[in-house]
């Protein structure tokens, strides 16, 4: 019978008001596990896919290319192609070159940017060829096909098949023409990819500028995020001999994907902290209760010869005891959330018109979750830390009771 | 040196802006093994002085020295420590704590003092044996008897060997049966372990009892019998 | 009677109470607080899209709207028919006529938007006057002036005075080349402004495109953008048939989607705070219930009907719903004006996100929604309402015999 025994007992002295206060904290602990998880999923997913549409797990760079997007900037990839494949958790290293041009149809021109690519191992990793057939894929390096963007398409008003000129600045500073063919079509849904993409042979774009053999930009496509950082430091030792380039990390290279996360994550942060407070504030009128209602034994405690230090300690245990269970109760709980949002998930499908787009990356409609134990055990124990926090008054309250006031109460 | 002694005190509550004398000027010595009751109507003073007797409270002048302790020259913390070794308590309303069983209320002020578990249930288990309540440790006081609550009290107040129970209208909620049986039951305790009882009461078995009974009206001592034995 | 009888009972408990009220209080101002943050997003995120760009109304041919079609053209004097003009509700018109082309300088080239404009008139629907960070706004008498983004500014290397050539394809088939001159720089934040966006004089354009006299569209501000589908519509009846009034709503169905999205979200959110306060009023109400229990054993033994005591609790839930609402929504006001007159500025943690059409500035700032008041406001009534239910049925099935008995 010691002091955490007698404040486990205390506990259930009013079950109901403990219950209540009980599902209030495991309740708002599985919520906002959950909404974690569904967030650090659904966030997973747009990193995953924000990553192949765009510049990759991890980006090498002309240094300075980043900042300035200017298209002098190339450099030559040589074996680093090789090399960083060879890399463990490396799927894929995707070569491109970016140029600024016009592109003309017999009516229209616009200003683009077109994206030199290696066709094959482009298909494999870019979603947004996802659904384009082999056959309307670009050839080779050096054929005269493209891959054009729907509304594109529309607003040069040509058709898959037809051909198109694409004129630039050549490296002498002379403008190049080039014919080509529109082979695919992509339709991603974003008006931003579908107004202005071209996807064009290597090759070929680098014949268009007179960039013979360099890139702009090697996309480094990993098996899954979290190796990022241990691949960056292996990229980093192969590219050391080459002071001109740089690798840096997605949240470098796509700061609107990065920031749009990050600005998410803090709106439901401020969100969670709102559950918190008001939990908080439960927990302090349930022990305040308890406390006020048991003066009177309190006051027989200390006549019998306990110090005020004893009180507080055994209020501090009692709100340890809930803080514990509750949290207990409410990852059990978080946990059986999780699983049925791992497996089954939110499906929006009825309810957007045919993409979700966010930060710039369309995602898949069935928003799913994703295991963050670390994270679950954080939150847990936050709340554990909240509940003695909110002891604190009532504490203090029991503490400073004498023992002639207490045994007078009621 | 008396174990108890008041010299000259007094003790006024305030009760909104009137001050309300409980004591005035009060002179009492109680020699250990004493067996007394401070007798008297309610609003008499009984409360007040046994709570200054049992260092529960402070006179507002005057000077309280129990078993050699200057209560006006102590902290609250020594108070408490000096309770936890030297005073039992017994309440009117027996007082218990609800959750914890008969057993576990028993040795309550023991667990305070740290003794060890094994050897503060065996002692605990003797005095049940010896207060005719044996059986019932496992009960929790909502399952007892008034007169069983009280018993469990006493076990609880006796436990830690005090030398001074102070014990506030023990036998206002019982029947004369029960009242008569507990009244024995302490005397003997006074007479076989010498522990000093003092109670408040106006109750007329518990004066029949005394060995002394000091009579208070008004907060003043009107009359203080020794009962020749 | 009823009433002063449910007041008082509220503060028999003072530290309960206030402390049940705070609760309410916390979770109704701080979330008024954070809808009017999240409605500021999307203001910035609208205004990004239309007060930089389209306007609340845009004006074009069908062909136009739907592809950008150079020759889907109109007559420059179309913006000054009186059904424009005259039009109460329209506050600005601007006519534009805009290539699509590529601008160099150097060896540096970039694809680009120029947007022929005439500047008083452009000022009236855009504000990029007011977010010019270098040089100055187009002026009425140069006619080869140029304003650019600063994204793309920083690409092409380029400082005011400087000189920049645009290639495009002109509407006689001939490549137009043309040479300006760049006034100023603005940033709006928003990367696809900043780094496409050129704003020259529209008879400049005019001449590239060899369009004289041509535009491609009118675009007009509103004095309520929330008006906008209306307004809309209603010039749509007097438009020949290959002409149409587009509202921002139909140009960006993106935006729409997202704050329609919003008003989900932000009612999900409301629930699940709204759970956590209700189970705490729950606690509150079912203590001062048992605490009571004989007292209403009297009430009833009195003759008080069990729908009386039901409708004393509920009363007393409602009460206190309404106390915390009114100084919920006092200090949940106090703090979006402060974040509305003061804000916060983000730029140091984070740059301007741009999605669905629009940009999210790096900056908390909050504006004043209708919404973002009633929805917190309605349900914390609700919740109050039924967190009080259980007390008050527990109440008035007390049995008035055994209710008086109790202690």
């Amino acid at each position: 019978m010691d002091l955490l025994y007698l404040a486990w007992r205390n506990l259930w002295r009013n079950r109901r008001r403990t219950i209540i206060t009980l599902t209030a904290i495991a309740f708002s602990i599985m919520l906002v596990q959950a909404l974690h998880n569904l967030s650090y999923g659904v966030y997973a997913g747009m990193v995953d896919s924000g990553v192949r549409a765009g510049s990759g797990h991890l980006a090498v760079y002309h240094d300075n290319y980043l900042a300035t997007r200017d298209e002098s900037l190339t450099f030559q990839d040589r074996d680093l192609i090789d090399k960083i494949a060879a890399i463990d958790g490396v799927t894929e290293v995707l070569p491109r070159l970016y140029i600024p041009a016009l592109a003309q149809s017999s009516r229209e021109s616009r200003g683009v940017v077109l994206i030199g690519v290696d066709p094959t191992s482009e298909r494999r990793i870019n979603p947004f060829l996802k659904d384009l057939p082999a056959e309307a894929m670009v050839r080779s390096t050096d054929s005269r096909d493209a891959v054009i963007g729907s509304r594109l398409l529309k607003e040069l008003q040509i058709n898959p098949g037809q051909k198109f000129v694409v004129t630039a600045q050549h490296r002498d500073g002379t403008l190049h023409s080039e014919l080509l063919r529109v082979r695919g079509v992509v339709h991603s849904g974003m008006k931003d990819i579908d107004g202005s993409l071209i996807l064009i042979g290597r090759q070929r774009a680098t014949v268009l500028a007179g960039t013979a053999g360099a890139v702009h930009e090697l996309a480094i496509i990993l098996a899954e995020t979290r190796q990022e950082a241990a691949v960056h430091r292996q990229v980093e030792t192969i590219i050391g001999s080459r002071p001109e380039i740089e690798a840096v990390s997605w949240e470098q290279a796509m700061p609107n994907l990065a920031n749009a996360i990050k600005l998410d994550y803090a709106s439901q942060k401020f969100i969670f902290l709102i559950i918190l407070v008001i939990v908080a504030i439960g927990v302090v009128n349930t022990l305040l209760m308890s406390v006020m209602e048991r003066m009177r034994e309190f006051g027989v405690i200390l006549a019998v010869g306990s110090k005020p230090m004893t009180l507080r300690v055994m209020i501090f245990f009692e709100a340890f005891s809930l803080g514990l269970l509750a949290a207990t109760v409410g990852t059990i709980l978080g946990c059986l959330a999780t699983w049925y949002l791992v497996k089954v998930g939110i499906d929006l499908t009825d309810f957007v018109p045919e993409s979700l787009e966010f930060g710039g990356v369309v995602f898949d409609p069935v928003l799913r979750a994703t295991w963050d134990p670390n994270w679950m055990v954080r939150i847990a124990l936050y709340v554990i830390g909240l509940t003695l926090l909110a002891a604190a008054y009532p504490a203090v309250k029991a503490g400073r009771v004498t023992p002639v006031e207490g045994m007078r109460h009621h | 040196m008396a174990l108890i002694e008041l010299h000259n005190v007094s003790k006024v509550y305030r009760l909104g802006n009137q001050k309300v004398p409980a004591l005035t000027d009060i002179n009492l010595k109680v020699e250990a093994g004493a067996f007394a009751v401070l007798a008297g109507p309610s609003g008499s003073g009984k409360t007040t002085a046994l709570n200054l007797i049992g260092c529960l409270d402070h006179p507002t002048s005057g000077q309280v020295i129990v078993s050699g302790l200057d209560l006006g020259q102590s902290s609250n913390r020594q108070l408490a420590d000096f309770r936890l070794q030297n005073i039992g308590f017994i309440f009117q309303s027996y007082n218990l704590i609800p959750v914890l069983t008969a057993a576990e209320n028993a040795e309550f002020t023991l667990m305070l003092q740290k003794v060890p578990r094994s050897v503060r249930r065996q002692k605990v288990l003797a005095l049940f044996a010896e207060l005719g309540i044996d059986g019932l440790e496992q009960r929790k006081p909502a399952d007892l008897s008034g007169g069983q609550q009280q018993r469990v009290a006493i076990a609880r107040a006796m436990a830690a060997d005090p030398r001074v129970i102070l014990a506030d209208e023990p036998t206002a909620n019982l029947d004369s049966h029960t009242a008569e049986g507990l009244l024995d039951l302490m005397r003997r305790l006074n007479c076989e372990k010498g522990t000093t009882f003092i109670f408040s009461s106006h109750d007329e078995r518990v004066i029949e009892r005394a060995k002394r009974v000091i009579h208070l009206q008004d907060g003043h001592i009107t009359a203080d019998d020794t009962v020749p034995s | 009677m009823l009433l002063t009888l449910a007041f008082r009972n509220l503060w028999r408990n003072r530290r309960r109470t206030l402390l049940t009220l705070s609760a309410m209080v916390v979770s109704a101002a701080l979330l008024i607080l954070a809808l009017g943050v999240f409605s500021g997003m999307f203001r910035d995120m609208l205004a990004s899209a239309t007060e930089q760009y389209h306007g609340h109304l845009v004006l074009a041919r069908d062909a136009y709207h739907e592809r950008r079609d150079l020759f889907a053209h109109l007559p420059e004097e179309i913006v000054h028919q009186s059904l424009l003009a005259d039009d109460p509700d329209i506050i600005g018109r601007s006519p534009r006529l805009r290539s699509f082309g590529l601008i160099s300088r150097r060896e540096s080239s970039q694809p680009v938007e120029v947007m022929g404009v005439i500047p008083r008139m452009e000022q009236q629907v855009t504000s990029l006057q007011n977010q010019i960070v270098a040089g100055r706004y187009l002026p009425a008498d140069q006619d080869n002036a140029a304003v650019i983004g600063q994204g793309l500014a920083r690409k092409l290397d380029v400082q005011p005075g400087d000189e920049l050539v645009f290639v495009t394809q002109a509407a006689d088939g001939s490549i137009g080349n043309d040479v300006l001159i760049v006034q100023g720089i603005f940033a709006t934040g928003d990367s696809r402004h900043d780094n496409n966006l050129i704003l020259a004089p529209l008879p400049w354009v005019q001449k590239v495109l060899v369009l004289p006299g041509r535009i491609h569209e009118v675009a007009m501000t509103l004095a309520d953008p929330m008006r906008a589908a209306a307004v809309a519509d209603r010039l749509n009846r007097h438009m020949p048939e290959d002409v149409t009034v587009l509202d921002w709503g139909t140009l960006l169905p993106e935006m729409r989607e997202v704050i329609a999205a919003y008003d989900v979200s932000r009612m999900i959110i409301v629930t699940i705070l709204y759970l956590a306060t209700g189970l705490g009023i729950l606690n509150t109400f079912f203590m001062s219930v048992m605490e009571r229990t004989r007292e209403f054993g009297i009430l009833m033994a009195q003759g008080m009907r069990p729908w009386t005591i039901r409708s004393l609790v509920l009363l007393e839930t409602l009460m206190l719903g309404g106390i915390a609402l009114v100084i919920g929504i006092f200090c949940g006001a106090g703090m979006t004006f402060y974040m509305q007159q003061v804000g916060i500025d983000l730029a140091g943690y984070i740059t301007p996100v741009t999605y669905a059409g629009g940009t999210i500035l790096p900056r908390l700032h909050a504006v004043f929604e209708t919404g973002n008041f009633l929805v917190p406001a309605g349900m914390l009534l609700l919740i109050s309402l039924l967190a009080g239910f259980l007390p008050a049925n527990r109440a008035a099935r007390l049995d008035p015999v055994q209710a008086v008995r109790e202690e």
